[in-house]
């Protein structure tokens, strides 16, 4: 009893550590700038009205519209129309912190682009390694030829490969084939997984011969083989790789910043967050921190609904 | 259909010799079993003639044609794997459709969702249909074909197998093993239905396995393996009532055959020192080995040829066996009796035990059934 007691606070400790960064996010996402700085304002913050400073910066009447709105106000002078102004555009640019904070994320970068560059990289990097994998994992599992081994030996060895050892030769190869700041930068390193034809092969060497005979007496060919009976037996290992390779991809920061340089238009979701560092005119924590949960969310619900698939998927025990 | 020869196949894995000169010929619709125990190479010929394996000399012909190179699936031959080796993400009306989807339909007919508006295979798609309800239908699993294989018993999935095996119309069936994952009642079960299966199909059969009782039972002929080479291949009463080696005659039977050593001075033979009273000339070999069926052996009060106490004691209701150690030897014999002789086998009893010249087999000192020394036996024993 005492045990379970102090397994217990173990486990809730390590989840707090686990889960703080994460509460901090999404309460700066609600928060107003003032509340981030002073720290308080709780979780949610007080949600008080706020006025975005630029939004108002960026709405100055000027002479034009000081003449056009002459009519609406016709007891004051130019002064006292500006004044007049001013305060609509105020009221206009007052707004809760959470709606100031969620608008920004979409208005200042363009986040939805950001996020529909990381489906199709990520998606793109999935499929393509799947593509190479599950026949490489295949042939190295299944099919008896000279130097199999050899080459199995190769592909433990790529394992051990840092990927920022070999960032820098990459990014060169690609410079040179003048491939930077293109789709093809971000998905084509990454479209063979050493991984992944690791985690399939072992998969694929738990498959009985018999069903790959019986495929072929059945008149099936090597390739018909892969896709036709190996690609569904192997759906547990298949999700655990998905796992892997969607989360490090989704996620990457590293890659895309290197050969994405100027293109704004091929920003992953990560780079995103790059919009709202501090510069000269201050931080912008509120709107980095709803960027960041519109970032995060997709992988957290997949999460969710896929939770009891990925945990099987993880452990492997989704296999007979 | 059509008949199969298989001439001088060997096999080697590496430095293993596997298959040494395997030679057998299989007529149109016989039931042919390769028997033998594990590791004797008959799951290694049963794949050469499947073509999942290249024999490394040798020649496999069906119906005329020589097929040793040509890719298992352009055989036309069916195959039931012992796991079964079903599709475990197709229904079962699937997994028997495959090998018809294979043949019937082109690439892009067999497309997932839009292979079935493809031209053509609206046709196609309803006689494989219908084939395979026909093969369900004689295999009685019509009611199953909507699930997969992991909702089915080991039974079910069996019949499955079968019914993917012949929905094809194959040129020879394949089975290797097919019952040794069932249990002992589902076994005698589904024994039967083969046998049946293979009597209203007419078809070649090839039946792969250890188990001597189906063997026994369901074949035309036995072929029964050792080491990597057929000893004897004929009907099952000559395989057990006239072996040609002493090691067919110890692998098929149960329980198996008693040995005794037999010796010849002069014309006379010799069980354990004692004359037998039977005359051979004296060009026979010096020791020779006697095999005595269970049932060959019989009880007896006056001039016992062998004498023993009973050691151990089986009844199984219909028959009994005892084990009886024998006085000149360390060695014991299996006795098959009736229940009505089982108060005098209790354990311990003295028993005295009689055999039938004509029953006993003769091998020589390496194995090789000494058929000319049993007619001069029975000879010497009618003028006596």
């Amino acid at each position: 009893m005492t045990r379970d007691w102090l397994k217990h606070l173990v486990l809730i400790f390590g989840a707090i550590i686990v889960l703080a960064p994460f509460y901090m996010m999404v309460s700066y996402s609600f928060k107003s700038p003032g509340e981030i700085d002073r720290g308080e304002g709780g979780f949610f913050g007080r949600q008080e009205m706020m006025i975005d400073p630029r939004c108002v910066a960026l709405r100055q009447p000027d002479r034009a519209d000081i003449e056009a709105a002459r009519s609406r106000f016709p007891n004051e002078d130019d002064a006292g129309v500006q004044e007049a102004l001013l305060t609509e555009t105020t009221a206009a640019c007052a707004m809760r912190p959470v709606v100031f904070n969620y608008t920004k994320a979409f208005t200042e970068a363009p986040l939805i682009r950001y996020l529909l560059n990381g489906v199709v990289v990520t998606v793109s990097i999935f499929l393509i390694q799947i593509v190479v994998a599950l026949p490489a994992a295949y042939a190295l599992a299944k099919l008896k030829f000279w130097g199999r081994e050899a080459v199995f030996g190769l592909v433990l060895f790529c394992l051990l490969i840092p990927v920022h050892a070999i960032a820098l030769p990459l990014y060169i190869m690609l410079a040179k084939l003048g491939l930077t700041n293109t789709y093809a930068a971000l998905v084509l390193p990454w479209t063979i997984s050493v991984f992944g034809i690791f985690l399939m092969r072992q998969f694929f060497m738990t498959v009985p011969d018999d069903l790959i005979d019986a495929a072929r007496m059945d008149g099936m060919s090597e390739f018909a083989i892969v896709w036709r009976v190996m690609l569904p037996t192997a759906i547990p290992a298949l999700l655990a790789f998905a796992i892997f390779s969607i989360v490090a991809h989704w996620n990457d920061y590293f890659w895309p910043r290197i050969v994405v340089t100027g293109n704004r238009d091929l920003f992953t979701p990560p780079l995103g967050l790059r919009e709202f560092k501090g510069d000269g005119d201050g931080s912008f924590f509120g709107p980095m921190m709803a960027t960041a949960t519109v970032i995060v969310t997709p992988l957290i619900v997949a999460f969710l609904i896929a939770q009891r698939r990925f945990i099987e998927g993880i452990t492997l025990s989704g296999m007979k | 259909m059509a008949d199969l020869s298989i001439t001088s196949i060997t096999k080697r894995f590496g430095e293993t010799p596997v298959l040494k000169g395997v030679s057998l010929d299989v007529v149109n619709g016989e039931f042919v079993s390769l028997v033998g125990p594990s590791g004797c190479g008959k799951s290694t010929l049963l794949r050469i003639i499947a073509g999942l394996e290249a024999p490394t000399t040798g020649n496999i012909a069906l119906g005329g044609v020589d097929v040793t190179g040509t890719r298992a699936a352009d055989r036309n031959l069916s195959m039931v794997f012992q796991s079964y080796a079903l599709y475990p993400h197709l229904s079962v009306g699937e997994n028997i459709a495959v090998p018809l989807r294979m043949r019937e339909l082109n690439g892009l007919q067999r497309l997932p969702v839009v292979g079935s508006v493809m031209p053509g295979a609206r046709a196609h798609n309803a006689r494989i249909a219908s084939q395979v309800s026909r093969a369900a239908d004689m295999l009685e699993i019509a009611a199953l074909l909507d699930r997969k294989p992991g909702q089915l018993s080991g039974g079910q999935r069996q019949r499955v197998a079968l019914g993917r095996a012949l929905v094809r119309n194959p040129a020879a069936f394949l089975l290797d093993e097919p019952l040794s994952n069932l249990d002992a009642k589902l076994r005698v079960q589904t024994r039967a239905e083969i046998a049946e299966l293979h009597r209203n199909l007419a078809a070649t059969f090839i039946y792969v396995t250890h188990d001597q009782v189906e063997a026994m039972t369901m074949s035309d002929r036995i072929a029964v393996m050792m080491d990597g080479e057929i000893l004897q291949c004929a009907a099952p009463d000559i395989i057990y009532e006239d072996p040609d080696d002493i090691r067919v005659a110890e692998f098929i039977g149960s329980p198996k055959i008693n040995i005794l050593p037999l010796e010849r001075s002069g014309t006379d033979l010799h069980l354990f020192g004692r004359s037998l009273d039977w005359h051979v000339t004296s060009a026979t070999p010096e020791i020779m080995q006697l095999g005595l069926r269970p049932e060959a052996l019989h009880l007896t009060q006056h001039t016992p040829r062998l004498t023993g106490r009973v050691v151990h004691f089986e009844n199984l209701g219909s028959e009994v066996f005892a084990q009886i150690a024998l006085d000149d030897d360390a060695m014991r014999v299996t006795l098959r009796a009736t229940p009505a002789q089982r108060q005098m086998l209790g354990l311990g009893a003295e028993v005295g035990l009689g055999f039938d010249t004509r029953v006993g087999l003769v091998f020589d000192a390496r194995g090789k059934r000494l058929r000319s020394v049993e007619a001069m036996v029975d000879l010497t024993s009618e003028v006596a």
